[in-house]
């Protein structure tokens, strides 16, 4: 199977050599035939890919460990479960995992548009299989995860060994969470690359219009959806298993994940100005290849070693491989830009300094200055050893300084941005639509200041998730009430209605309520306490309302682990409320490393984090160390609120029926070209 | 799959343990020296964490480290002679090098990690202010063009207003 799987890697490569090379040609000749036959091999290389991905995973399940990597990365004792979850458990399998992913949309493009755009497609494959060029490269040529073992006999010959049994898997990767979480962060960073390839291949052929954008849209929010859910998981991930009481550490690696995501959703936002408006082409056109090479960027930190990480998994010698490709990035994008910029003339005007266009070029601003910060924050160490010999280190407390005034600030601007019109909002509009947001926002600061959330950032913060979320509120409720007034449906089935009739602009508000509970959990960590103790049976801490006593302990014999398991009672008010069982797993052939099964109880006030932190080296008493995390559920319910908005604004608009009634003026800046155009659709320009 | 639970180990360990002993803190350390250590970095090189905060994730015992016990002692230590935070912190540096800051210092080269989120701020302000004088100046001395230009060809300017039409109300 591993000479079938080398084997189809290695055809996958030079199929992907002709698509290139073939599309190239192509485009100059356009003969139908060429074009034809380097689409299809576009396809027959992401299937071989396919086949490279199931030979590995297959040498996983029959743990055959002649291969160098199935012995690295798993062992017989390993759950099926886990065997599936190798395949990203190192670096070889990781990039060939990568590879697989990116076959997937690439696949999904060849197909879904063989009929279609007929001009731009040549080059979109030729783009694609560029890419595929490259990972193919790493995945043939420099980290195969098909080697085997081999060693020198008595004669001196070289011969295959074979091992009775492997290493193991990672005991921090045993997580069911690990189990998807990487496949989505890698489909978010792969996925960018579909719009990436729209949008230098529209550069490249001049191709008419904002059609690229209308056709990489979805492929953008589908990425980025990825890219969100991959990262919220990963902070879960980092909560519940790594023990430390916190979500979000700033590694590097964490870093790595967020720079596309900052880049990707300033993207989404001011693709707006260009569809609605036709400006701010050039920027669009490059934000995309930003959040692109950021993808590859943030490969290359997580796996070159660079900068130090937790949690940068598998460092080797192939960041020289990443460096090279995003300097043949920045080249041809570069060139694609200088021959070809006035195809990308926008029709740049702005008819008011309040309006929508310009909350879109703040909102901009601070997505970019927030990326910008934070890469330079990654890479300041390696900045300062060159420039000062010394390397000084960045680490949390500095990013949230930094980071908390620039989130507030977009914010305040996920509140304000959507209430205002396109080109022009009129003073009296303005009072309308912020009136009672403001008013309710002082009304729940006022409220949490009561319950004792009393730290300046933290009220900024508060006040200003609900003066959003009574934003989003509001505009649902004038929204809804049109249509409930006109069809005599509930106000919920008129709200249903009105999302489902412009999917994009509400699908777009149930996001930002999703971020503002995400904020309003991110407010709690300013209040976060812990106590760490050696207890005794019989012991008790306090921590907030809450004692803890240890009441026993246990071990637990797994297949593949052992666990030494706390048996932790909780009283809240002396009165018993409940027992955790915090746990420390020890894997087999792996006893420097360990995992953390933390116990936590969650509520929306906060969270009673326990961990069993192992015995104490001087004294072999259980160390308990607890944690009480204020309104951390907030963040993992926001997650759900964005991936949902997400969906929502992924699906197609459901048509309005046409009611010839004229529209009562009760909202918003209509356009009177609008409300004759379309009167029973919308009221206001949307969100979209 | 075997499995069992043997409480042995750990009943053991706790009958064993009876003894009135009264369970203590583990870090024997001030709790000034606990907050100091936040910010510093524990220099065992295997965990990336704050002295303060050590927890060795995925290690065999998630609390402080030898090291970062080590630290907080001479923290102590530096308190009892009366030193300031201030003092302590360029001992630290003096001892393991400015790898030991968790933050940048505000003086020297770390100063630039520091001015560079301003920087990107107030370069960025003063493009999206640039930008926008620049096209609201467009808008302005547009509709004298446009007006001229529909006098010249008015089906174009009915074109240019029908796209524009769509534009606004396109879902």
């Amino acid at each position: 199977m591993d000479v079938f799987g080398s084997f189809s890697l290695l055809l996958a490569f030079v199929c992907a050599l002709y698509a290139f090379i073939g599309g190239i040609a192509a485009i100059y000749t356009r003969h139908p035939l060429l074009i034809k036959s380097a689409r299809q091999s576009g396809i027959v290389t992401c299937v071989l890919i396919f086949f490279g991905t199931f030979s590995l995973e297959y040498l996983l399940y029959s743990d055959n460990f002649s291969i160098a990597y199935v012995v690295a990365h798993s062992n017989r004792d390993l759950s099926s479960f886990y065997k599936f979850a190798a395949l990203w458990a190192g670096q070889e399998g990781s990039l060939l995992f990568w590879s697989c992913l990116l076959s997937v949309y690439i696949i999904s493009v060849l197909i879904a548009y063989r009929n279609k755009n007929g001009e731009l497609m040549p080059y979109v494959g030729v783009v694609l299989a560029g890419v595929q060029i490259f990972f193919l490269t790493l995945n043939n040529f420099v980290e195969s995860p098909f080697k085997t073992l081999a060693a020198v006999n008595a004669s001196g010959a070289l011969e295959m060994v074979t091992r009775s049994d492997g290493n193991g898997l990672n005991p921090l990767l045993q997580y069911p969470e690990m189990v998807i979480h990487p496949p989505n962060l890698y489909s978010g960073y792969t996925g960018f690359t579909i719009p990436f390839a729209f949008a230098l291949a529209a550069l490249l052929a001049r191709y008419p219009g904002e059609k690229w954008i209308h056709l990489t849209r979805k492929w953008t929010m589908i990425a980025w959806c990825f890219q969100s859910v991959g990262i919220m998981l990963g902070a879960h991930w980092a909560y519940a298993v790594l023990g430390w009481g916190g979500y979000w550490g700033w590694d590097p690696v964490e870093n790595a994940s967020l720079l596309p995501w900052l880049t990707g959703t300033a993207f989404l936002h001011s693709v707006m100005m260009q569809e609605k408006r036709g400006m701010m082409k050039v920027w669009n056109v490059w934000l995309v290849f930003c959040t692109f090479l950021l993808c590859i960027l943030g490969t290359f930190l997580t796996r070159s070693g660079v900068v130090s990480s937790v949690h940068a998994f598998a460092n080797s010698q192939i960041g020289p491989w990443f460096v090279g490709f995003m300097g043949v990035i920045l080249l041809v994008c570069f060139t694609a830009y200088f021959k070809n910029r006035d195809y990308l003339k926008s029709e740049n005007q702005l008819d008011s300094m309040v309006s929508r266009e310009s909350s879109f070029l703040f909102n901009n601003l601070l997505f970019l200055v927030a990326c910008i910060a934070v890469l330079s924050g990654t890479l300041f160490p390696v900045f300062s050893e060159w420039f000062s010999g010394s390397r000084i280190s960045v680490g949390a407390p500095f990013f949230n300084k930094v980071m908390i005034p620039i989130g507030l600030a977009i914010l305040f601007l996920t509140g304000v941005g959507p209430l205002l019109a396109w080109r022009k909002t009129s003073v009296e509009s303005m009072k309308r639509n912020f009136g009672w947001p403001l008013v309710t926002g002082a009304v729940g600061g006022a409220i949490a200041f009561a319950l004792g959330y009393r730290e300046v950032y933290s009220q900024i913060c508060l006040f200003l998730c609900v003066f959003v979320a009574a934003t989003i509120f509001m505009e649902f409720y004038r929204g809804a009430k049109v249509i409930s007034a006109r069809s005599g449906m509930s106000m919920m089935m008129s709200a249903h209605e009105l999302a489902m009739r412009n999917t994009r602009r509400y699908g777009g508000y149930v996001v930002h309520f999703g971020m503002v509970l995400v904020f309003i959990g991110l407010a709690g960590a300013a209040f976060n306490k812990d106590v760490q103790k050696v207890m005794n049976l019989g012991d008790s801490m306090q921590l907030g309302p809450y004692t803890l006593v240890l009441q026993s302990g246990d071990t637990k014999v797994e297949k593949n682990y052992t666990a030494e398991r706390m048996i932790v009672e909780v009283l809240k008010n002396n009165k018993q409320l409940m027992m955790l069982y915090p746990e420390k797993r020890k894997f087999s052939g792996n006893e420097q490393q360990a995992g953390t099964m933390v116990a936590i109880y969650s509520t929306l006030r906060d969270d009673l984090y326990v961990v069993y932190a192992g015995q104490d080296p001087d004294t072999n008493f259980p160390v308990i160390h607890a944690y009480l995390n204020p309104l951390v559920k907030w963040i993992w319910l926001g997650g759900v609120w964005v991936v949902m908005g997400t969906l929502l604004a992924l699906m197609p608009n459901r048509k309005a029926a046409l009611v010839l009634s004229p529209a009562p003026q009760t909202a918003g800046a209509t356009s009177p070209i609008q409300q004759t155009l379309n009167p029973s659709v919308s009221l206001r320009e949307g969100h979209d | 799959m075997t499995k069992a639970r043997r409480p042995a180990l750990f009943v053991l360990l706790f009958s064993l343990a009876v003894s009135p002993l009264v369970a203590v803190r583990l870090a024997a350390q001030s709790d000034h020296a606990r907050q100091f250590g936040m910010k510093i970095k524990c220099m065992c090189k295997g965990c990336d964490m704050t002295a303060g905060g050590c927890s060795h994730p995925g290690g065999a015992f998630s609390g402080p480290c030898e090291t970062a016990k080590g630290m907080l002692k001479e923290v102590d230590q530096h308190i009892a002679k009366g030193e300031t935070d201030d003092q302590i912190l360029q001992a630290f540096v003096a001892e393991y090098g400015s790898v030991v800051y968790v933050e940048p210092p505000k003086h020297g080269f770390g100063l630039v990690a520091w001015m560079m989120p301003i920087f990107y701020i107030i370069l960025g302000l003063g493009l999206v202010v640039f930008f926008l004088k620049k096209w609201r100046k467009r808008a302005v001395d547009a509709p004298a063009t446009a007006h001229a230009q529909a006098a010249v060809n008015p089906s174009d300017a009915f074109e240019r207003a029908r796209a524009q039409a769509d534009r606004e109300t396109e879902e």
